[in-house]
């Protein structure tokens, strides 16, 4: 049986006939292209043509088929990554060294914590002990301070010129409110410029209501304050 | 399991981590053929040597911009790669002349071939013909030109490869054709059809 072979104009001729050589081109067009190639002398010059560029490119392609691009530029490539990889090892160390940092002052955090709280144990210890015995002298220095402490006052008492240390069980706080130049009359040195001030003041007094010591109720420092 | 059988996507990852083996691997597979795109597109090793490496450069730095579910690595870089190669032809189409290209010394290197001096020097002459005359082509029918002439891909491989249609490219590349004819045979001085048409 005889083939039939579509008969393709020279426009058509123009967008097959030049896929001919093609692996991929389909076998009815080439077919249809080489017949009429075959009856039509302007498409086999253009075929020909065509043929003689095809081996041209052909010739262009085998000279560069080969090509790559230069080794220098995988170098540069490579040195990139490095410096990435260089970049990224500071950014982990810091990030260890903050994580530590964080640790540590939770921890600093923890201990302040149980430091404290041991603190107040101890306060609310004596603060019963006091207020059970309530006997101990505040100017027989440790028990003093215990005594202070357990009274919640955060400054120190300073014995009062002449004062005798006192044996007796109870002792109380009075809190005056005066002028700094009264605190002269017990024998304290008193600055002439500040004696008009009003001051809060704590006197401890004895049992024999003599006052044994006194302390300011300001943040001052009662020296400094006295001068 | 060896470095060449893991996936690229894979490679990719370990390369990204700083892993220099994996990155050359995939430096090593890829960058023959985007070099040898960008130098027919462009003419200039200069400029194909730039356009590789800003790609690369774009792999390493910026790696989430491949994602494996939308197609090859081989695909996504011929895709940058060609994106860069259009952006360079805009800026400046065609800086470079073939002295620029020869003076280069490592682009167009002569064939190693058992031929006389004579034929030697006129087989050169012809591929610089025709690479000129690819090079004046205009960047999309020189595109089709270069990859299913050069390259030797299929239609559908270009049209994957441009991101058109198969159509769009046969019609690039019969247009491109058509203006390689003509430049050629100006420049042979061998108007063939007219006197085959004349016969």
């Amino acid at each position: 049986m005889k083939k039939v072979i579509k008969m393709i104009s020279c426009e058509q001729f123009e967008l097959l006939g030049l896929d001919m050589d093609r692996p991929d081109a389909r076998p009815q067009e080439v077919a249809a292209a080489a017949e009429h190639a075959a009856s039509c002398a302007q498409c086999f010059a253009l075929l020909e043509s065509w043929r003689e560029l095809k081996q041209d490119l052909r010739l262009l392609h085998e000279d560069s088929r080969f090509e790559s691009a230069p080794a220098r530029l995988e170098m540069r490539l490579k040195q990139e990554l490095r410096t990435r990889r260089e970049a990224r090892v500071p950014r982990s160390a810091v990030t260890v060294v903050t994580w530590g940092l964080a640790a540590a002052a939770v921890l600093v955090a923890g201990l302040g914590w149980n430091h404290w709280r041991g603190a107040s144990l101890n306060k609310g210890t004596n603060r019963a002990v006091t207020a059970s015995n309530n006997s101990q002298s505040a100017t027989t220095g440790p028990d003093r301070a215990m005594l202070l402490a357990a009274d919640s006052d955060s400054g120190a008492f300073t014995r009062l010129p002449a004062s005798m240390p006192s044996a007796y069980e109870n002792q109380e706080i009075l809190q005056v409110r005066m002028q700094r130049g009264a605190l002269g009359r017990f024998g304290l040195p008193v600055a002439q410029d500040r004696a008009a001030e009003w001051v809060q003041v704590d006197f401890l007094i004895g049992e024999d209501g003599v006052p044994q010591a006194v302390r300011l109720h300001d943040d001052s420092q009662l020296e400094s304050t006295l001068q | 399991m060896k470095i060449l059988d893991e996936k690229e996507p894979a490679l990719l990852k370990r390369a990204v981590r700083g892993d220099e083996q994996a990155f050359l691997v995939l430096y090593r597979k890829h960058q023959a053929t985007l070099y040898r795109y960008a130098l027919r597109m462009t003419g200039s090793p200069w400029a194909a040597e730039e356009v590789v490496q800003e790609v690369f450069l774009l792999l390493i730095r910026e790696p989430q911009k491949f994602q494996p579910d939308r197609g090859e690595l081989g695909a996504f870089l011929f895709g940058v790669t060609r994106n860069r190669v259009m952006k360079h032809l805009e800026r400046r189409p065609r800086e470079d002349s073939l002295d620029e290209i020869n003076a280069n010394g490592n682009a167009w290197k002569e064939p190693q071939d058992p031929l006389t001096p004579m034929m030697i020097a006129e087989k050169s002459e012809r591929i610089e013909q025709v690479r000129d005359a690819v090079l004046e082509l205009p960047a999309e029918f020189r595109e089709a030109v270069v990859l299913c002439e050069l390259e030797e891909m299929s239609y559908e491989e270009a049209a994957r490869a441009c991101g058109c249609p198969v159509g769009t490219i046969r019609s690039r590349l019969h247009r491109g054709r058509a203006l390689l004819l003509a430049k050629l045979e100006l420049l042979r001085d061998a108007p063939r059809r007219a006197s085959a048409g004349a016969k």
